[in-house]
């Protein structure tokens, strides 16, 4: 189980790295989090099997003899998973928000100091033009 | 000791960023509320500081779940001096937000914002395990997201990304690292991993495989957000790009929260054994370089407010040195270090921005001739810079001053490093102060722009109170670093913060591998 686990925490992790190293702000945002994902479940891999090396049955560290996995790593992941859902919630309103207001989610575009004059060829799909919202 | 009402500490900012959410339209209510809520904070604070003078420590079980199994809140020396001096600056700079910040700004949720900082700044320095460290964190970091692209100008969100970014990714790299550690050990707790990892290196059974390598892992997340030699880059960038008391917020807490996490952690866990010899070469030489490259950074820079950004990692500098050092002065230089630091920073970034309100711009160039129009401001710069700079009689002076002595038997190149670099400091401050407040400007001045209410006895009494908090430190110098030697005891010899924390000596986890 743990080797399978291990697999795709390196699959997930390959790939947020390969979606974060993009230029395209919105392919950052998926690589940030795909790589919160591969950080839970390689947690899950931590918390291992209820059957230890020796043979024994692990205990559950609260509630005395079962068989129970270690219920710690689940609140961890738990926790989380919700704090990395509100991160992702605020990165995404942030990407519309840029969105709306610069006309980019270009890094290159976002880097310059001084906003390119607007040309409506050049973001036609954007809300708002460009440039159209610095300020509010 | 006992102590239930640590919690209070997490619970009162929340509740007030709670309630100011409710009053988001009116600001007068939430301003009387937030005022409420920090001055409250500091006077528990200060209280049960001085109730552990001798070097107590004060402990909170949440839901009387004994040590390692529920949520344990500390109070010692280390965590309530960096407390009562965070609620200082954030009291400070609070009351500078209030004719500095312009109302459109304020309605968005700049007061829930500042007290969910506190509350993440807050729990960062109470919490006796990693994984709170972990939350903590987080609602810090959400809390200063929000606080970053507030106002939403096209500058702030363009450099948003990389401090959004770097942080989501180390704090990932956290997650992951704090699983590990459970994995190893079976337990979060940090007086119970010190406990674990103390005896297995006396017994002579060793360290896991792998746990120089967490050890490594978490100086990363540590250094991304305390802005520690390669990871500094995103500190230059962001901060000159919010409104300034948000700034002067930021560079008071949140790299010092960091670099807290680096003095709690590895001195008592993870710089124990082999990973020793891994780590503090590691902080040794990121040290020198954070403090020589960022002052040269702050001397290059134009702008008063770049000037003032790269300073602070110049300064994390001297902390880490002091952290990296691993001696009881080391560790006690480093925290009154970071306690004079925390209050100086946030007056000087509250001091640039009324001169940026008097003059249109922080471009030294457009500055100059300032001391005549506003002789207050003037004098508290000049303290405050030379405190910074760490002239006596003023509080820098002493921090340095334990710094170079303490490192310069084992590492006096470290030392001549402090040294060079205080005077690149005193070259970059009297930067400002001659081409802001000296002379006359270069380019013909602008008229002061309309900026917030117009009414300055808000900033006025904010620079106030943070620059004689600031000689209050260097004159009563002596009861400060009495509290800080407690602390870097209590760092070295962990064993009366293990006792306070786990008194029954509790066995660990059975099957988690201790």
């Amino acid at each position: 189980m743990t080797t399978v686990l291990a697999i795709c925490v390196t699959v997930i992790v390959t790939v947020s790295v390969y979606l974060m190293l993009s230029r395209e702000l919105k392919s950052i945002a998926m690589g940030v989090f795909l790589l919160g994902h591969g950080a839970n479940l390689s947690i899950i891999a931590m918390s291992g099997s209820p059957v230890l090396p020796g043979g024994g049955l692990r205990q559950p560290p609260i509630l005395g003899d079962g068989i129970l996995v270690d219920a710690l790593p689940q609140a961890l992941i738990l926790t989380a998973i919700v704090i990395n859902f509100a991160v992702m919630g605020f990165f995404l309103t942030l990407l519309v928000l840029t969105a709306r207001n610069t006309g980019t989610l270009n890094l290159d575009e976002l880097a310059l100091e001084d906003p390119p004059v607007a040309s409506p060829e050049l973001e036609p799909t954007v809300d708002g033009g460009p440039g159209g919202g610095v300020g509010r | 000791m006992r102590n239930d009402l640590l919690g209070l500490l997490v619970v009162i900012p929340l509740a007030t960023a709670v309630a100011s959410v409710a009053l988001v339209r009116r600001s007068r209510p939430q301003r009387v509320l937030g005022l409420l809520s920090l001055g409250s904070m500091l006077v528990l604070a200060v209280g049960w500081l001085s109730e552990i003078r001798d070097g107590d420590v004060l402990v909170s079980q949440m839901g009387a779940w004994p040590a390692p199994f529920g949520i344990t809140l500390v109070f010692d020396s280390l965590s309530g001096l960096l407390l009562c001096t965070g609620l200082v600056v954030a009291l400070g700079c609070y009351v500078h937000s209030f004719s500095v910040l312009e109302p459109e700004t304020e309605r968005r949720y700049f007061h829930p914002l500042v007290q969910l900082l506190m509350v993440g700044v807050n729990q960062c320095f109470l919490t006796g395990d990693l994984f709170n460290l972990f939350v903590g964190f987080e609602i810090m970091l959400m809390a200063s997201y929000g606080l970053l692209v507030i106002g939403a100008s096209r500058r702030q969100m363009a450099q948003a990304y990389k401090y959004l970014v770097l942080n989501l990714i180390a704090s990932t790299v956290f997650v992951i690292s704090a699983g590990l550690v459970y994995g190893m050990f079976g337990t979060l707790n940090l007086a119970d991993l010190a406990r674990i990892v103390d005896a297995r290196v006396a017994s002579g059974e060793g360290l896991p495989p792998g746990f120089v390598g967490v050890s490594v892992m978490l100086l990363f997340v540590f250094g991304a957000k305390g802005a520690f030699f390669p990871l500094w880059f995103w500190l230059p960038d962001t901060y000159p790009t919010c409104p300034v008391p948000v700034a002067a917020l930021f560079s008071g807490l949140l790299t010092k929260v960091g670099v807290y996490a680096v003095a709690r952690t590895f001195p008592l866990v993870f710089a124990v054994g082999d990973a020793r010899d891994v780590v503090t070469p590691l902080l040794l030489a990121s040290a020198g370089i954070t403090m020589f490259l960022g002052v040269l950074g702050a001397v290059s820079q134009h702008s008063v407010r770049r000037i003032l950004a790269v300073h602070v990692i110049s300064q994390v500098g001297y902390m880490v040195f002091g952290i990296a050092l691993m001696t009881t002065a080391g560790l006690a230089g480093a925290l009154y270090y970071m306690v004079q630091h925390m209050v100086v920073k946030s007056s000087l970034f509250l001091c640039c921005g009324v001169m940026e309100h008097h003059a249109g711009s922080d471009d030294l160039d457009r500055l100059g001739g300032l001391l005549k129009r506003d002789r207050f401001l003037g004098i508290a710069f000049f303290v405050a810079a030379m405190s910074l700079v760490g002239l006596p009689p003023l509080s820098g002076f002493f921090g340095k001053l334990v710094l170079v002595r303490e490192g310069w038997t084992d590492h006096w190149w470290l030392s001549v490093v402090a040294l060079l670099t205080g005077v690149l400091t005193l070259v970059s401050m009297l930067k400002i102060w001659t081409r802001g407040f000296w002379l006359a400007p270069v380019a013909a001045a602008e008229p002061a722009p309309a900026a917030g209410s117009g009414d300055l006895r808000g900033a006025y009494i904010g620079i106030g109170f943070l620059v004689a908090v600031a000689v209050l430190m260097g004159l009563a110098a002596e009861p400060i670093y009495d509290i800080a030697f407690h602390a870097g005891e209590q760092l070295t010899d962990p064993s009366a913060y293990i006792g306070a924390v786990n008194p029954r000596g509790l066995a660990a986890v059975p099957g988690g591998g201790g």
